[in-house]
């Protein structure tokens, strides 16, 4: 029997085509759109929080505050202090940063410069192009070296061959800086904008750039096996208890890239109850046409009753035209809502992940339009009257 | 109430002791506006297995809403009916319909086949609504049933492709293929010429032979004068 009903609606899909696209328009929208939208929060969410944690998940970033006291706390010892005090904090980072105008011969430009040890590059998983990262001597000895992000490599020296040539720093009154590596490309993170920075040995920095000292970022790897949002909560605790809220700054990028997909998140279940409202919309369609069906098919209802249909069998008939019309429009408007968020994703130049969610989601909210708004014209033709259906021309 | 018997209710019928269709003092109203239609005004009716009957009268008589009633397809307003020894009286939509597809074959004037599939899928139909017979099962006993009525060569044809003749050969086919009880059939040769209409005739004839109750609707003397019996009726009434 229901193998007989979905054949007959099939045939009454296929009898008046234009007329099935047309009613099935508003499903088809509606399913597009929310796989599309579902589908592209998804990437890009993803996109988002990859390039957050391009330097991984486990870091975590603290600032200090300007001021003679937190000076006096974020001295040498303080990460002994901090990996004594919060359980699963890892390494300790010190870095200090700055702007400065950079030359080579003729060439010269602004850009950030940062002092970091010798160890940054293989912690933030960065790697070099050309040459190698400063060594623990450069820093010790505070040799004047520097390594080169691969836009401000290109930029001092269009032709290449940077690494064993030397950079002017114009805030050092000019001394000449060894090219010791050229970094390869790399996103920028929180925190670091790796391509046009200049990296010179920590050390080197705090004695010819600083007046006074102090750290500017410490950033923080969280030890193995611990969760980062829960070290984060614990440092913020402890720092909140030495120095005060408003004398640091913390932020960790496992608490970011769950900020990013919680805001995209809000936003795209917005976006989708938009798309639920256009599948609601399509469903009032579906019942107007199955309305009109029902009313073309007067005379085919009074035969069938003759011929012995009760009306269960009739409203089965036409409940079954209904969700097999809009599961139709469901899938037409999965395969619709893919290839264009394909597309996006494509330009947009996200990873592309499918949200198998949004289309069980839409097949099944498209089937229970098909019950709800179906119900109605199916019972009305279960109603009708056999004699006056059989006469009916 | 008392339980009854249906073997031997059966038993009955096919001896000819009881009635296949009883009808007693059966009215039907119809009310218009405040004008009461009486469209059938006391008729009682007895129809005995194998009988060949012509309803006969003039337009407006009553005489379509005599077979609706026998066929289920309506309700009386008062009066008892039986068929094949079952009161309908009082049964719900689905009893109604399970009883047109068990026991009454129609046979329409204007044929009422469905336009969009083949002879054979209108003959298989009535036997999807029986439920509990397979899709082969179904296939041969509407072949079957087609070839009796000499249309085993087109049985893959859709209606618009067949003669009006053989649109109610079809229809007839259809009656046929649940094996009813009794056939009704309003008017069969209205919409067919003279000769075609003599061929129907014939089939009517030949399938009553074989031991079919059927009842026919006649405007035409000649052939209601023709069959073994006649019920008259005028202004919703019986004429003696
Ligand atoms: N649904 C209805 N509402 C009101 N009156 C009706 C209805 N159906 C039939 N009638 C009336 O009942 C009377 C009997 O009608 P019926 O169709 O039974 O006549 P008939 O004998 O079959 O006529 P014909 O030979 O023209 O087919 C007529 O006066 C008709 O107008
Ligand atoms: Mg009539």
């Amino acid at each position: 029997m229901v193998i007989q009903n979905i054949k007959l609606a099939l045939g009454s899909m296929k009898g008046g085509k234009m007329r099935t696209v047309l009613s099935l328009l508003g499903i088809i929208i509606g399913v597009a759109s929310v796989v599309t939208i579902l589908t592209l929060g998804n990437s890009a969410t993803g996109s988002i929080t990859d390039s957050i944690t391009s330097s991984g998940y486990d870091l975590i970033y603290l600032s200090p505050a300007f001021g003679s006291k937190t000076r006096e706390t974020f001295d040498e010892s303080f990460a002994e202090r901090l990996r004594k005090n919060v359980d699963g904090i890892g390494l300790v980072m010190p870095t200090v940063s700055g702007n400065a105008r950079v030359r080579n011969g003729s060439i010269v430009t602004s850009t950030s410069i940062m002092g970091v040890n010798s160890d940054y590059a293989a912690n933030m998983d960065y790697k070099e192009s050309y040459g190698s990262w400063f060594g623990v001597e450069d820093n010790i000895f505070k040799r004047q070296v520097v390594v080169l992000g691969s836009d401000i490599a290109e930029k001092l020296f269009p032709g290449g061959n940077a690494v064993g040539n030397y950079i002017t720093i114009f805030r050092d009154q000019g001394k000449k800086y060894l090219v010791v590596a050229v970094m390869e490309a790399k996103d920028a993170s929180l925190g670091a904008s790796f391509n046009s920075t200049v990296y010179i040995p920590y050390n080197t920095y705090t004695q010819r750039f600083q007046r006074v000292s102090g750290v500017g970022t410490y950033i923080i790897k969280v030890a193995e096996n611990h969760d980062p949002k829960v070290v984060n909560a614990d440092a913020t605790k402890y720092l909140d208890d030495l120095v005060g809220t408003d004398n640091y700054m913390i932020i960790s990028s496992a608490s970011l890239a769950e900020m990013v997909s919680s805001v995209t998140g809000t936003l795209s279940i917005f976006l989708a109850a938009i798309g639920g409202i256009s599948l609601l919309v399509g469903g009032i369609g579906i019942m107007n046409i199955m309305l009109v069906s029902v009313a073309e098919r007067t005379k085919e209802i009074g035969i069938r009753k003759a011929l012995g249909a009760s009306p269960r069998v009739i409203r089965g008939q036409f409940l079954t035209e209904a969700i097999t019309l809009t599961s139709f429009g469901g899938v037409v408007g999965i395969v619709i809502g893919i290839g264009l968020s394909k597309i996006v994703a494509n330009i947009a130049g996200w990873g592309f992940a499918v949200s198998v969610n949004a289309c069980l989601l839409s097949v099944g909210f498209s089937m229970a339009i098909g019950i709800f708004f179906g119900l109605y014209p199916a019972a009305k033709a279960a109603k009708m009257d056999p004699i006056d259906s059989l006469n009916y021309e | 109430m008392d339980k009854i018997d249906w073997e031997e209710v059966a038993r009955r019928i096919d001896s000819r002791d009881l009635p296949i269709i009883y009808m007693e003092d059966v009215h039907r109203y119809y009310i218009v506006g405040d004008i009461v239609v009486k469209a059938l005004d006391g008729v009682s009716v007895k129809i005995y297995k194998g009988d060949f009957t012509a309803i006969m009268g003039p337009s407006g008589s009553g005489k379509s809403t005599l077979m609706n009633l026998v066929g289920c397809l309506d309700t009386p307003t008062s009066g008892k009916i039986l068929i094949d020894g079952e009161d309908t009286r009082g049964l719900n939509e689905t009893e109604l319909a399970y009883i047109r597809n068990r026991k009454i074959g129609f046979v329409f004037q204007q044929f009422n086949l469905l336009g969009k599939i083949t002879a054979l899928e209108n003959v298989m139909t009535p036997l999807l609504y029986t439920g509990g017979i397979s899709a082969h099962e179904r296939r041969e006993r509407a072949e079957q049933a087609l070839e009796k009525v000499g249309l085993a060569d087109r049985m893959k044809h859709l209606p618009n492709e067949l003669s009006g003749g053989q649109k109610q050969r079809v229809a007839i086919a259809r009656a046929l293929v649940t094996r009813p009880s009794i056939i009704l059939a309003d008017e069969p040769t209205g919409a067919l010429d003279t000769k075609t209409g003599e061929q129907i005739m014939e089939l009517f004839y030949s399938l009553n032979k074989e031991g079919n109750t059927i009842v026919v609707v006649t405007h035409n003397d000649e052939i209601g004068n023709a069959c073994p019996n006649q019920i008259r009726i005028r202004d919703g009434k019986r004429e003696a």
